[in-house]
């Protein structure tokens, strides 16, 4: 995207004053959305975003700049301004930039960029028609369609330059079910590091099918009862938990600052032994997978915990210097607005032994929270909480009537201790994941899994 | 490229390319950011950033797109993407462009001193500020904020019709948040400045206004529930009429969520009330010679002596009424379409200042602060329910500070209770402005 001499340049000014690293970042971005309400399109948008981030380091100092003017001129100009905000003499010289080689993690297809709108709409409105179709009571529907094509290049003055394309496409359903005096909605969203074949890998028309029953069986459900109890996470978005509670805590952002419960506790029992947790930034496809992260580090698979132990953070550069650890490929951002830091990547709960069956089988009263909906953290503590979206109790190992308005709390780290029975049916759910540098796609997942007790909330 | 040949290209491109009209909105601006802590810079943010909004007709129909790269090719794609969108769109939802009746001009706003400060200069400036907020108050222990930032922007827009427009202005913002502390209470306090006059900022004077409004809410209590005779401060005001400000917009009331439909030339306000939107507002922390439409903009009385003379239009909701656009037509960024949004927007100030509103009050509560807007206030019914906080008003005068208290009532109502405006005009940073209101009662839940 821009020319090497450019880029060696720029580096070369950042590093007058006496930084010991310099990078940059630049990044060109196609996005495609389109959204229809009830079958008919309501918004079609589409752009390009351009940038350069330009970041140095002044030992455990981070200065961060960026531009959308990447000249050779404005690019020196803006490494200068910013070099100049430390005093010094110059310390370290611009390494010769190697190209590194990059992995394809992600095969395309259809590069959904060349794919005509028209197209997509198609499938939009076919999985609407579905979603009306499933049920009388269903009264709205959202479908839409993204696709993101980004184009990255990352460059530093330790000498590598790494480049990769990145392409995701997510497809979203909503289906809102009504009665004279109730709303309900299911939704479902799966997405991937995948072009326009999305669409065809995927049954739009089941998903939607999917989206409408959850509205369906909430409609008629009665108020969750409120209590302790034990809970069973279905395999999917339930991962989510997990993700909120337990992985920020794990993040290098959380743990430099010793701001994490998991903070100094590398190689201690943190969870029951069932518990394996992985975050892998290669998985074929996935929607948070790439070939690097975004200090050009390869991406890998980072065994998290291990059979109840703690093996690893997810580190990047800077953190991993204010810890003396190594990056583990884990640093991403939204885009060049943004200085990257530790994030996750696909995130999961390794499988069990145990079949649902098995599970739901042991359980005689319960909670089974089917489809997980969104929550909130407190980061300090691991507090949480988080809506059910579709849930069911469980009577004498049986699934039984739907509840609505369940709400599960506790703390992330008292939690993971409680996992008594994990299944063997590993699957993965898309998001995206909100933290300071800004908002990527990540995969959570998880197989069924059966925590002992925990507090539900409701008002029945 | 250069914006204004990217922006010509882009036009003759897009009508050789079977667009019956469209515009190129042009949008840069330049932020540097400095925040101290502790006596130290702690973060730092220097960053240019430039693109083009498109939006033209294609086939009857209005389709959008965007760019934040300026090249040759950019320009292709642009007008390939938005015909793609527009087709997809339905003909209702047409937006018509605006046919200028002059060509236009450029709106040249810079202050060059800023433009000469140089990285160091702010720093120091920022230093003072957390100096003097440190010692401006016996119990403030830390910062919890305190940034300088100094903006330049450049909004330009050509359309096919003729229009071609341009204004740059610079601006400097100060803030800084203190922290107070007594024993386990832990109160911020928040002081800003903006303009344009370097010289007439006092950075010492910022921080000390902060350190006292932090110290000052310390040692607070609840008070009783009830319903008190009100003085809310110019900022609380200024937050209502932010937030409630759609109910005066022309696409909310044809949508039907404002209650104030079919109410022009009614009386929907106390006497005293007369409320303005004033882009062109000199000193404001708003200016805009026109819309991103193009529209010139105007200033306008909204309420005037407490009749409604108007609602605001972009180009589309004004064709649904049938009148023309008030120039209100606004998008929030490049990647948005446009909507309708206030500039400086503000209640005109009456005679009287703060403390004799207070005297007239004698007794009740003063608010200082609200909390919550965007959950607890409903912009379709008018309800709100909010955390505030204040002091006690006593014979007159301000008492003891008050805390965890939510205050209650209806935007509608509260314009028809007010008893008086004050004085002492407060501008938000976002250009949405107040005196002190006297209100005759407002519900308060506390102990």
């Amino acid at each position: 995207m821009l020319k090497k001499s450019v880029v060696e340049n720029t580096l070369t000014a950042a590093l007058e004053t006496g930084a010991d690293f310099a990078e940059l970042y630049v990044e060109e971005t196609r996005r495609n959305q389109i959204g229809m309400v009830n079958g008919a399109v309501e918004t079609a948008l589409g752009g390009l975003d351009y940038g350069a981030g330009l970041r140095l380091f002044f030992g455990n100092r981070v200065i961060y700049a960026f531009t959308n003017d990447t000249t050779e001129e404005n690019l020196i100009r803006l490494a200068k301004e910013t070099a100049a905000t430390t005093k010094g003499a110059k310390l370290y010289a611009l390494q010769e930039l190697h190209r590194k080689y990059c992995r394809g993690v992600n095969p395309i297809a259809m590069y959904p960029n060349g794919v005509e709108k028209a197209k997509k709409a198609e499938y939009l409105a076919a999985a609407s028609a579905a979603a009306f179709a499933y049920d009388s009571r269903i009264s709205q529907t959202r479908t839409g369609f993204l696709d993101v094509t980004k184009d990255v290049l990352v460059a530093n003055s330790l000498g590598v330059w790494a480049e990769e394309q990145r392409v995701r496409s997510r497809f979203t359903v909503e289906a809102v079910a009504s009665s004279a005096s109730e709303k309900q909605s299911g939704h479902q969203g799966p997405g991937g590091s995948v072009g326009f074949e999305l669409l065809r890998q995927i049954d739009v028309e089941e998903e939607a099918r999917k989206a409408a029953k959850t509205a369906v069986t909430m409609l008629s459900a009665k108020p969750c009862p409120a209590g302790r109890m034990p809970v069973v996470i279905d395999n999917g978005f339930g991962g989510v938990i997990f993700h909120e509670a337990c992985g920020h805590g794990l993040e290098a952002t959380a743990v430099a600052r010793n701001a994490s419960v998991f903070a100094g506790k590398l190689g201690q029992e943190i969870a029951s032994p069932l518990v394996t947790a992985i975050d892998d930034g290669t998985i074929p496809n996935g929607w948070g997978s790439a070939n690097m992260d975004d200090e050009g580090t390869p991406t890998r698979r980072n065994v998290l915990i291990e059979n109840g132990v703690l093996k690893s953070y997810l580190i990047d550069k800077m953190n991993g210097r204010k810890m003396g650890m190594e990056p583990t490929g884990s640093a991403r951002r939204e885009n060049y607005r943004f200085a990257p830091t530790s994030r996750m990547t696909n995130t999961f709960l390794a499988p069990g032994t145990s079949t649902p069956e098995e599970i739901i089988g042991a359980t005689r009263l319960g909670l089974y929270a089917k489809q997980m909906g969104g929550g909130s953290v407190d980061p300090a503590t691991g507090a949480f909480n988080f809506a059910v979206l579709e849930a069911y109790m469980i009577r004498n190992g049986q699934i039984c009537e739907p509840v609505r308005g369940a709400t599960l709390i506790g703390k992330g780290a008292e939690t993971l201790w409680k996992i008594d029975m994990v299944g063997n049916n590993l699957k993965r759910a898309q998001g995206m994941c909100g933290s300071i540098s800004g908002s990527i796609p990540t995969d959570v997942g998880q197989p069924m899994i059966r925590v002992s007790e925990m507090t539900v909330g409701g008002r029945g | 490229m250069e914006r204004s040949e990217f922006q010509k290209k882009l036009i003759g491109l897009a009508l050789a390319e079977g667009f019956s009209d469209c515009e190129a909105y042009y949008r840069e601006n330049r932020h540097f950011e400095v925040m101290v802590l502790e006596g130290e810079i702690s973060d730092y943010e220097n960053s240019g950033l430039r693109g083009v909004a498109f939006r033209g007709t294609f086939a009857g129909r209005t389709g959008y797109a965007y760019t934040e790269r300026m090249e040759e090719e950019d320009i292709s794609y642009l007008v390939r993407s938005a015909k793609e969108n527009a087709v997809l769109l339905p003909e209702s939802e047409r937006e018509r462009l605006y046919a200028p009746e002059e060509a236009g001009g450029c709106w040249e706003k810079i202050n060059p001193h800023l433009e000469q400060l140089t990285a160091e200069e702010k720093v120091q400036a920022a230093k003072r500020m957390e100096a003097a907020a440190l010692q401006g108050a016996d119990q403030v222990v830390s910062m919890d904020y305190c940034v300088l930032g100094t903006d330049w922007t450049e909004t330009a827009i050509q359309n096919s019709l003729g229009l071609d427009v341009c204004c740059r202005r610079n601006m400097v913002t100060a803030y800084v948040c203190a922290i107070a502390k007594a024993g386990d209470e832990v109160k911020t306090g928040a002081h800003f400045w903006k303009g344009q006059d370097w010289h007439s900022f006092d950075p010492a004077a910022t921080g000390k206004q902060a350190a006292q409004m932090a110290a000052s809410h310390l040692g607070a209590g609840g008070m009783a529930s009830g319903r008190y005779g009100v003085v809310l401060e110019g900022r609380v005001m200024a937050s209502f009429l932010r937030v409630f400000a759609p109910v005066f917009y022309g696409e909310t009331v044809q949508k039907g969520f404002s209650l104030l439909e079919g109410k022009k030339d009614e009386k929907i306000a106390a006497d005293c009330v007369s409320l303005r939107d004033d882009p062109l507002l000199e000193t404001g922390y708003v200016y805009a010679p026109f819309d991103s439409e193009g529209v010139p903009c105007r200033n306008k009385s909204v309420i005037e002596k407490g009749v409604l003379k108007t609602f605001l239009y972009n180009l589309k909701s004004a064709e649904k009424d049938g009148i023309p656009s008030t120039g209100n037509g606004f998008k929030a960024g490049l990647t948005s379409p446009v909507k309708t949004a206030v500039t400086n927007f503000y209640l005109e100030p009456g005679k009287r200042s703060r403390e004799e509103l207070l005297a007239e009050l004698g007794s009740g509560l003063l608010i200082t602060d609200i909390t919550g807007l965007h959950a607890g206030a409903n912009t379709v019914s008018g309800d709100f329910s909010l955390s505030a906080e204040g002091f006690l008003v006593e014979k007159g005068k301000q008492s003891r500070p008050v805390e965890q208290i939510t205050v209650a009532g209806n935007f509608y109502e509260l314009l028809e209770n007010i008893l008086e405006v004050g004085s002492d005009l407060y501008f938000a940073g976002n250009g949405t402005g107040s005196p002190s209101v006297r209100v005759r009662e407002m519900s308060v839940a506390g102990e």
